[in-house]
C-alpha cells in the first residue's frame, strides 16, 4: 500500500517538474544564437517603455533617442556642451532674435530621402502642436532659406534655442513617409524599427543607409526591466550585455569580477536637494541644519551612487562654481543656543519648554528615502529631532501646500547644457518649486537678466551669483548629484556611458566584440 | 433557481456602481492628478501654465460629478474610453494584461492542483506519520515567505547559481515556470492544508469503513468516493482562489517581468490613469461577484439547509 | 480521543511560542543591545559578531535590534488588525443573518463591493490621501478585512437560526440581544476563531506586500517586510541583512498558522 502511494505521487511530480522543465536543454540565451548566426546583437535593460514610438509626444523621444532611431538638430556633448548633428551650424544675427541653422551636408532618412529644411520646420510644428512642454514653438517664425539652411527667429531674445532644439523630443522624423507614427516612425538614426512590442520589449536593427557612416552593431534589444534585482540577475546570467542606473548594491557585485564586467561612473544631472522653510525656521535654524547635513558622509553611504555637491549644477561645468559652507556642527549647535535653545535632559534642544522638533518631508523613491533617514540621524546628533513624513506625490502636498520645515525633492537640473531652467523652476518669485519662502528682489532681477543674456560666459557668472544667494540665505542646501552608473559586459564600449544624459545610449559606434 | 440568479444579478448592478463610484472619488481625493503625471514623468519641472493647459485638454479641470457621469455616460454605451497615460484603448489594455494574467494564473492553478490534490490525499491517509508531518511543515514554510522574498531566491538560485531557466521571461515556456512557480508555492500549501481537511472529513465516514468492511480495494474508494464525494468542496476552495489569482500579482509581475493585470492596475495608479483603473476596477468586481454567486449556487444546490434563505 | 488530546498539547505548545513572541515584542526596547536606527558608517553591511548578532544593514544599522523592534510593529499590528476586523465583521455578520431584510442586503453589497475592490487601489488611495505610515496601512488592509469574517459569521448564523434550541429561547421570552449573545455567538464562535488564528499571519503578509510597495512603516522605525525588501538587492553581498528579518518573519507567520492550525482540530472545525 505504501509503495503504490509513493509510487503514484513519485510519477505525478516527475510528471509536474518534466512539463516545467521540457526545452530546458534547448534554453540558450539569444546572445548565445546570435554569436551563431555571427551577429552583433547588443542586449539592453531599460526602466521605461513606453506605447508609442512618435518621438514629438509626450517623452517618447527619450526612448526613440536611446534606441538610436532619432536624431535631433544638435546634440549634448559630454561636457554638456551643445555639438552638432542633424544641423552643422548655427548663427544668430545682431539683434539676438534670428538664428540662421544649417542642416549637416548628407543629413538623410532611413529610407534615403534627404534632410530638407523645410522638413525641420515641418517636424518643429508638428511637435509644438502635439507636445504642450514644446508648445511654445509656435510662437516662433521659422523660414525655410533654401534646402540647407532656415531661420527661426523668436519674439525675444532666446539664448539657448540650441540647447532646445537638442531634446530629444524635437526628432527630425519623415513625415511624408511615415504612415505609422506610433509604431514605424521612419527616422534618421543609425538603427530602424524592428519589432514593436507597446510598453514591452523594442528590437531595432542596423540602418544600412545611414548617413552618418557605417554602424558596428547588427541590431539591439531593449528588454522593459524595472526591478533592480532582476536586471542583476540577467547581467549575471548573461542575458544582459549592459544598463545604466545600477544600484550601489550592483555596483559592489560588479567591481568584485572586473575581468567580466566594465563599470562607468560619471556625475551625471538628477540632484537630490532639500528646501528649508524660510516661514517656519529662523535664520539661524535653518544655518545650523545647513552646517549640519554632512553631503560627503550622505554620499558615502549612497556608495558611489551619488557625488557630493555644494549647488545644484556639477562643478566640472562654467555654472557651477560656487561654495558652500563646511560642516561643522560645533558652530550649528552654537547658533541654536544664540537662538535661545537650551538641552533638556532627552539631549534636545528646546525654548521656552517646547523641544525644536522639525517635520522632514520626502518621498520614496531616488534614495530619497535613505537620504532622509540620514539626515535625520545627523541632525538628532547635535540635538534636533526631526520626524519623518512620506507623501506618495510631492507636487501634490507639501510642495503645492509650503506645508513644511524640511521638504526633500529630487529633479534634473541641468537638461540641456544651461542653468537657467533650474534656477526659473526653483528660485524664481512663485515658481513651484521655491515653496520655502525665499525671496529677493537682487536675486529676481539677476534672474531676469540671466533670461536674456546671450554671452555663455556672462550666463555662468550670472547663475553662480544668483545660486549663491540661495546658498547664503540657507533656502534650500543642495546635497548630491546622482552619477550615472553604466555596466557593461567585457567587449561592449560606446553605450554614451560617458554622456551625463539621460536619453543617449547606442549610436553607430556602438560594438560589441563577440567573445562566446 | 431562475429567479434566485437574476436576483443576484440584479444586486450586482449597485455594487459595480458603488466600486466605481468609489473608485473614482478615492482616485480624485488623492494628491496628484494625471496631466502632472504625465507632464513631469521623467523628473523634468514643468510650468503650471503647460499643467493648467494639458489639464484643460483633458477635461480634469471639471467638477468631479461631471468627470464621473461623463465617464459613467460611456461605460454604458460600451465604451471604457482610452488610456490618459498613452491614449491606448481601455479595453485593449486590459485585454493584453487579462492575457498575460490568465496564461499565469491557469498554469499556476494546473501546476498547484497536479500538486496538492495527490499530496493532500497522500497526508490525509498516511496521517500523523513522519511524511505527513514533514509535508504538512512544508506547507506552513510556503505559506510563510513572502513571495517578493520566494521570488528573490528562485532567481538567485535557478537562475544566477544553476543557470536553468532565463531571467527574462519573454512569454516562452521556460520562461513560464519561474513566476509560475513563485505563484503556486503558496498556493499548493494552501490547497495541501484545505484539501486534506476536505479528505480527512470524507475518510471518516460511514461509507468508508463500510466499503473497506466489504473489501474494496483502498485505491479504489480514494479514488471513485473519497475524491468524487470531495470534489465539490474542492471546487469550493479553487474557485475562492480564482478571484484572486485574476487581480495578477503585482509583486511577482514586477520581478519577472510579466506584463499582466496587477502590473497594469499598479502602473495606472501611478500615472493616476483613471479610464484604466476604472476597467480593471470593473473587470475585478464582475469576477468578484460571478464567482461568488457560482459558489452561492452551488451552495443551495448542495446544502440543503440554507434552501429557505 | 487521544487525536483530541495530543490537539490541546499541539495548541498550548505554539500559544506558549506565540505568547513568547509577543511577550519578546512588548519588552523589545530593554532587549535591543544596539540603538536600531542608529546608523554607523564605520560598520556597514558587517558580518554577523560579537557587538551586532546579526550583522549590520546597508546603513550600518544593527539588523538584530531592528529584527527586535520590527517584532514590535510587525506582530502588534498584525494582531490588533485581526482583532478589529474580527469584532467588527462578527458583529455584522451576526445581525445581518439574525435580522435579514435591508440590513443585511445593505451590508452584504457593501461587503461584495469592498471584495470587488482591488486591495491595492484602496492601498494606494489611502496612502495618497493619508499619507504613509502604518496605521495607513492597516486602514488599507482593514476595509476589506472584515467583510471575511461578516460573511462567515452570516452564513453561519443562518445555518443555526432555525434549531430548536434557538426558537426555544425565543418562545422563552428573550431578548433578541440575549439570544444573539448567550446562544447564537457561543455557537458560531469556533469558525470565527479560527479563521482569525490563520488571518494573523496572512495579515503579516499582508503588511509586506504593502511595504514592498513602498506603504508600511514611517522611517526609521523598523517593519519586517520593508526590511527584506530594502536588503533586497544585498542578497548576494550580505545575506543575513535579508535573512534575519525574512526568517523572523516566516517563523512567526508559522506559529500562528500552526496556532491556527491546531485549534481549529481542537475545535473540530473547517476554515475558509
Amino acid at each position: 500500500m505504501k509503495k503504490r502511494w509513493s509510487a503514484i505521487i513519485t510519477a505525478l511530480m516527475t510528471c509536474a517538474l518534466v512539463l516545467g522543465l521540457t526545452g530546458t536543454d534547448t534554453f540558450v540565451t539569444d546572445a548565445a544564437e546570435a554569436s551563431e548566426a555571427e551577429k552583433k546583437i547588443l542586449y539592453v535593460a531599460e526602466d521605461f517603455s513606453y506605447a508609442s514610438l512618435d518621438a514629438h509626444k509626450e517623452y517618447y523621444g527619450w526612448m526613440t533617442s536611446l534606441y538610436g532611431l532619432t536624431e535631433t538638430l544638435f546634440k549634448m556633448g559630454d561636457d554638456s556642451s551643445v555639438e552638432p548633428w542633424l544641423a552643422s551650424d548655427a548663427a544668430l544675427s545682431e539683434d539676438g532674435l534670428t538664428w540662421t541653422i544649417t542642416l549637416s551636408e548628407g543629413a538623410a532618412f532611413s529610407n534615403g530621402e534627404p534632410v530638407t529644411a523645410e522638413m525641420v520646420i515641418r517636424n518643429l510644428q508638428r511637435a509644438a502642436e502635439v507636445n504642450a512642454r514644446f508648445a511654445y514653438l509656435a510662437e516662433y517664425e521659422m523660414e525655410a532659406v533654401d534646402e540647407q539652411a532656415l531661420t527661426i527667429t523668436t519674439p525675444s531674445v532666446y539664448p539657448t534655442l540650441q540647447n532646445d532644439l537638442a531634446s530629444p523630443e524635437l526628432a527630425i522624423l519623415d513625415l511624408d513617409n511615415t504612415t505609422d507614427y506610433d509604431n514605424a516612425p521612419i527616422a534618421t538614426g543609425p538603427f530602424v524599427v524592428g519589432t514593436f512590442e507597446p510598453e514591452g520589449t523594442v528590437t531595432v536593427a542596423k540602418n544600412e543607409n545611414y548617413w552618418g557612416g557605417d554602424v558596428q552593431l547588427d541590431g539591439a534589444v531593449f528588454y522593459y526591466m524595472q526591478d533592480d534585482n532582476t536586471k542583476l540577475a540577467a547581467m549575471q546570467s548573461g542575458e544582459l550585455d549592459c544598463y545604466t542606473s545600477v544600484t550601489a548594491a550592483a555596483v559592489e557585485i560588479y567591481s568584485l569580477d572586473p575581468d567580466t564586467y566594465q563599470l562607468t561612473v560619471i556625475p551625471a544631472t538628477r540632484l537630490q536637494f532639500y528646501i528649508l522653510n524660510e516661514n517656519t525656521l529662523s535664520d539661524n535654524v535653518r544655518a545650523a541644519i545647513n552646517l549640519t547635513v554632512d553631503a560627503e558622509a550622505i554620499a558615502a553611504y549612497l556608495n558611489g551612487t551619488v557625488s557630493a555637491t555644494d549647488g545644484p549644477f556639477s562643478s566640472s561645468t562654467a555654472y557651477g562654481q560656487v561654495v558652500k559652507a563646511a560642516v561643522d556642527t560645533d558652530a550649528a549647535m552654537a547658533l541654536l543656543e544664540e537662538d535661545g535653545y537650551v538641552r533638556n535632559e532627552d539631549g534636545f534642544y528646546e525654548k521656552d519648554g517646547e523641544e525644536l522638533s522639525l517635520n522632514l518631508y520626502y518621498y520614496a523613491s531616488r534614495s530619497l528615502d535613505t537620504l532622509a533617514i540620514l539626515m535625520q540621524e545627523q541632525l538628532k546628533n547635535i540635538g534636533v529631532n526631526v520626524e519623518l513624513y512620506a507623501e506618495e506625490d510631492p507636487d501634490a502636498t507639501y510642495i503645492a501646500s509650503g506645508d513644511f520645515d524640511i521638504a526633500l525633492y529630487c529633479m534634473i537640473s541641468d537638461k540641456a547644457g544651461d542653468p537657467y531652467y533650474f534656477i526659473d523652476s526653483t528660485l524664481r518669485d512663485g515658481a513651484a518649486l521655491n515653496c520655502g519662502g525665499f525671496e529677493s528682489e537682487e536675486c529676481e532681477s539677476l534672474i531676469n537678466e540671466l533670461q536674456y543674456e546671450t554671452d555663455t560666459d556672462r550666463r555662468a557668472e550670472l547663475a553662480n551669483e544668483i545660486v549663491q544667494m540661495a546658498i547664503d540665505d540657507n533656502a534650500f542646501g543642495y546635497v548630491g548629484l546622482f552619477n550615472k552608473t553604466t555596466v557593461m559586459r567585457v567587449g561592449v564600449s560606446g553605450f554614451a556611458e560617458t554622456s551625463p544624459f539621460d536619453f543617449y545610449a547606442i549610436d553607430a559606434d556602438t560594438d560589441k566584440t563577440v567573445t562566446e | 433557481m431562475g429567479k434566485y440568479i437574476g436576483k443576484r444579478l440584479l444586486q450586482m448592478i449597485p455594487v459595480l456602481f458603488g466600486v466605481t463610484f468609489l473608485t473614482f472619488l478615492l482616485l480624485y481625493l488623492s494628491p496628484g492628478d494625471p496631466a502632472e503625471k504625465k507632464l513631469k514623468a521623467q523628473g523634468i519641472a514643468v510650468s503650471d501654465e503647460v499643467v493648467e493647459q494639458v489639464r484643460q485638454e483633458m477635461g480634469l479641470d471639471r467638477p468631479f460629478l461631471v468627470q464621473y457621469a461623463d465617464w459613467l455616460f460611456d461605460a454604458l454605451h460600451g465604451d471604457l474610453g482610452t488610456s490618459y497615460k498613452d491614449g491606448r484603448s481601455v479595453t485593449d489594455k486590459l485585454a493584453e494584461g487579462m492575457g498575460n494574467t490568465l496564461i499565469l494564473s491557469l498554469a499556476s492553478l494546473f501546476f498547484s492542483l497536479l500538486l496538492s490534490v495527490p499530496l493532500a490525499l497522500y497526508t490525509a491517509v498516511r496521517k500523523n506519520h513522519f511524511s505527513d508531518y514533514l509535508i504538512r511543515f512544508l506547507t506552513f514554510v510556503g505559506n510563510s515567505v513572502p513571495s517578493f522574498l520566494l521570488s528573490v531566491l528562485l532567481i538567485y538560485f535557478f537562475c544566477i547559481q544553476l543557470k536553468w531557466f532565463p531571467v527574462i521571461t519573454k512569454g516562452t515556456l521556460q520562461g513560464l515556470f519561474l513566476p509560475m512557480l513563485a505563484l503556486s508555492i503558496p498556493m499548493i500549501s494552501r490547497f495541501i492544508r484545505q484539501f486534506r481537511a476536505e479528505f480527512l472529513e470524507q475518510l471518516s465516514q460511514e461509507y468508508v469503513t463500510g466499503a473497506r468492511v466489504r473489501g474494496v480495494k483502498e485505491h479504489l474508494i480514494l479514488l471513485c468516493n473519497v475524491l468524487h464525494n470531495s470534489m465539490m468542496p474542492l471546487l469550493t476552495i479553487v474557485g475562492l482562489s480564482v478571484g484572486t489569482l485574476m487581480g495578477g500579482s503585482v509583486v511577482i509581475e514586477t520581478i519577472f517581468m510579466w506584463p499582466g493585470l496587477g502590473k497594469l492596475v499598479m502602473d495606472s495608479i501611478t500615472a493616476r490613469d483613471y479610464p484604466v483603473i476604472q476597467g480593471f476596477v470593473i473587470l475585478m468586481a464582475v469576477l468578484y461577484v460571478g464567482i461568488n454567486l457560482l459558489i452561492d449556487i452551488s451552495y443551495r444546490v448542495f446544502d440543503p439547509r440554507t434552501q429557505s434563505v | 480521543m487521544t487525536s483530541k488530546s495530543k490537539a490541546k498539547k499541539r495548541t498550548i505548545f505554539f500559544a506558549v511560542l506565540a505568547m513568547i513572541l509577543i511577550v519578546v515584542s512588548i519588552l523589545a526596547p530593554w532587549l535591543c543591545p544596539n540603538d536600531p536606527n542608529e546608523t554607523n558608517a564605520l560598520y556597514m553591511k558587517a558580518a554577523p559578531c560579537r557587538q551586532y548578532p546579526f550583522g549590520t544593514d546597508s546603513l550600518g544599522r544593527c539588523v538584530f535590534s531592528r529584527v527586535l523592534m520590527g517584532a514590535r510593529t510587525s506582530v502588534f499590528s498584525a494582531l490588533f488588525l485581526v482583532a478589529v476586523t474580527f469584532l467588527a465583521g462578527s458583529v455584522l455578520g451576526m445581525l445581518c443573518g439574525y435580522y435579514g431584510g435591508l440590513l443585511d442586503a445593505v451590508v452584504m453589497r457593501l461587503a461584495d463591493t469592498m471584495l470587488a475592490f482591488p486591495q491595492m487601489v484602496l492601498a494606494i488611495a489611502v496612502a495618497g490621501i493619508l499619507g504613509g505610515g502604518m496605521g495607513n496601512a492597516m486602514l488599507a488592509l482593514g476595509i476589506t478585512g472584515w467583510t471575511l469574517y461578516a460573511r462567515l459569521a452570516r452564513s453561519q448564523v443562518l445555518a443555526i437560526k432555525k434549531e430548536p434550541y434557538i426558537l426555544a429561547a425565543r418562545l422563552g421570552g428573550s431578548s433578541d440581544v440575549r439570544i444573539l449573545i448567550r446562544h447564537i455567538f457561543p455557537n458560531i464562535l469556533p469558525p470565527l476563531l479560527v479563521n482569525a488564528a490563520t488571518q494573523i499571519g496572512v495579515t503579516m503578509m499582508g503588511f509586506a506586500g504593502l511595504s514592498f510597495l513602498g506603504i508600511g512603516v514611517q522611517l526609521p522605525n523598523a517593519e519586517w517586510g520593508s526590511m527584506i525588501n530594502e536588503a533586497r538587492g544585498y542578497m548576494q553581498l550580505a545575506p543575513w541583512t535579508v535573512l534575519a528579518p525574512g526568517g523572523a518573519m516566516v517563523l512567526t507567520v508559522m506559529i500562528f498558522n500552526y496556532l491556527g492550525d491546531s485549534v481549529q482540530e481542537l475545535m473540530d472545525v473547517k476554515a475558509q
